[in-house]
């Protein structure tokens, strides 16, 4: 099974239309990958549809990096108990 | 005698949704002013009062300085109870006599005329149960009053309005400014321009087919062309607008572009070019520029309109524009189809297309489909920034009550996102 890692960086090369092989762990979404605002959502939209969770907007969209969205979206799927081990 | 207005069961309200999501539905308008003013007047109350849904009492209450929800209305004097659904122009019941409950066909109450005497019987606790006692215990009768149907029935009338409360206003002349080179077609018995408002060379105004009313603080740019029947609410501005029959606008309204048959509430801007036409505007709504609405099919045929996202309902009408809730805003270039609903609170992102006829409250419409957006407390932070901006505050009440309208309209909203996520996996 892949890790939150890959699979954040899977749909974020899906929405913004990226080689997965390129996004590091320290990349800003919006200063390094060129996420808009419009895009923000969308990864947002795909990251909820990837990992079956909720997010809140406010908290999700204020995550700026790679890993710190593997850290936030693996301690959401931890709270509402979805199994990404 | 104390008029009395209560707000409709919520599977009635939603026939006048989504106006009716954040007001009572005699706050809503056609004509001059609010369906209130006109039955107030009308009945010539010594004091009014009302009855709300609950999630709105509060916003309510600190905006009005009547009482809300205040069961102790309910005794010390006559009481006249009325639907404000019932057209006040065809309200002819006796405000004073003995007690009687005006019913419609299907025992929906339309007014209840309840003498002081009679009060001692009926509970005070709540006020449907006040109602259903008051059928129970008082004399019926059938009313056949006309009423409001929906919420495009005030668009439909409202030329047939404007020139009736022109008429009640009795007003004509010019009290305010109106400078040279300048237009007035037909009678000037038919124009009024009240005292503060500002008319500027080059503007002509029309009022051949119907009385156009000015009114106080208002200041129309030159180019402006203003056909009646008209009503320009107070401190409103017409920036070059092309305002053809039958336009309810204001107060404090930025109007530009070409405007047809609407009715616009307060503090709502429409400021570039673009055509709207049979369209009913919430407040603090913003239309971006070359926003432009549908009013008549291509075929000509009648225009349905869905309320609650699921089912159409045939209007009846050929020329029905948009419905727009509080607080929206369009972008550049958006496209509404003809009888549109597009939810309060709703951001709307232009895709070249014709948006869905239906956008639940509290979207974000972008790239052609319902999203979560940045939220409601993205769209809160601006409702505050643009009420600020004109003196008006936002308040705890008003959140809390646009929370309740939130969860209320989540059901349909959801739907959509997730049919939005589907059309984003697909691409």
């Amino acid at each position: 099974m892949a890790t939150v890692e890959e699979r954040v960086k899977a749909v974020t090369a899906r929405v913004l239309n990226l080689d997965p092989g390129e996004i590091k762990p320290e990349h800003s979404f919006t200063a390094d990958l060129g996420a808009e605002s419009v895009q923000s959502v969308e990864l947002v939209a795909m990251f909820e549809e990837e990992f079956g969770i909720e997010m809140d907007e406010d908290a999700a969209l204020s995550v700026e990096t790679v890993g710190k969205a593997v850290e936030f979206i693996a301690e959401v799927c931890r709270q509402q108990g979805v199994d990404v081990n | 005698m104390r008029l009395i207005l209560i707000d409709s069961p919520e599977e009635v309200r939603g026939n006048f949704y989504p106006l009716a999501l954040n007001r009572p539905l005699w706050e809503l308008r056609c004509g001059f002013g609010s369906l209130e003013e006109k039955l107030a007047a009308g009945v010539g109350a010594g004091s009014v009062a009302y009855f709300v849904p609950d999630y709105m009492a509060a916003a309510y209450r600190a905006k009005v300085d009547r009482p809300v929800n205040d069961s102790s209305v309910l005794e010390g004097d006559d009481l006249l109870i009325v639907d404000p659904r019932v057209k006040a122009d065809s309200f002819n019941v006796a405000c004073s006599g003995p007690s009687e409950v005006g019913l419609d066909e299907q025992g929906g109450l339309l007014y209840a005329r309840v003498a002081k005497a009679d009060l001692a019987g009926l509970p005070k606790d709540e006020i449907g149960r006040f109602i259903e006692a008051a059928k129970a215990k008082l004399p019926n009768v059938t009313a056949e009053l006309p009423a409001w149907q929906y919420i495009w029935d005030l668009v439909l009338e409202n030329a047939g309005q404007i020139t009736a409360d022109f008429a009640a206003a009795g007003r004509n002349g010019i009290e305010g400014k109106v400078e040279q080179p300048n237009a007035i077609r037909g009678s000037k018995k038919d124009v009024y321009i009240a005292p503060g408002a500002s008319v500027h060379p080059m503007v002509v105004i029309d009022a051949e087919s119907g009385p156009v009313y000015i009114d106080k603080d208002v200041e129309i740019h030159p180019f402006s062309r203003i056909e009646g029947p008209c009503y320009i609410g107070k401190e409103s501005v017409l920036f070059g607008a092309k305002c053809r029959e039958g336009n309810s606008i204001g107060p404090a309204c930025r109007i530009g572009g070409e405007v047809e048959g609407s009715i616009i509430h307060g503090y709502s801007n429409k400021y570039h070019d673009g055509f709207l036409g049979h369209a009913y505007v919430g407040q603090w709504v913003n239309l971006g520029a070359l926003t432009a609405n549908s009013d008549l099919k291509n075929d000509y045929s009648t225009v349905s309109v869905m309320l609650d996202g699921r089912r159409s309902i045939n209007t009846g009408s050929t020329k029905v524009g948009s419905l727009i809730g509080d607080h929206v805003k369009t972008s550049i270039g958006t496209l509404l189809n003809t009888g549109s609903y597009v939810g309060a609170m709703s951001i709307i992102m232009a895709t070249g297309k014709p948006l869905p006829k239906f956008i639940p409250s509290f979207s974000w419409f972008l790239e052609g489909v319902v999203t979560k957006g940045f939220g409601k407390g993205q769209l809160y932070e601006t409702a505050k920034v643009v009420m600020d901006r004109r003196g008006c505050k936002w308040s705890e009440a008003e959140r809390q009550m646009w929370d309740a309208v939130f969860e209320m309209t989540a059901p349909i909203r959801d739907k959509a996102i997730k049919k939005g996520r589907i059309a984003m996996l697909n691409r």
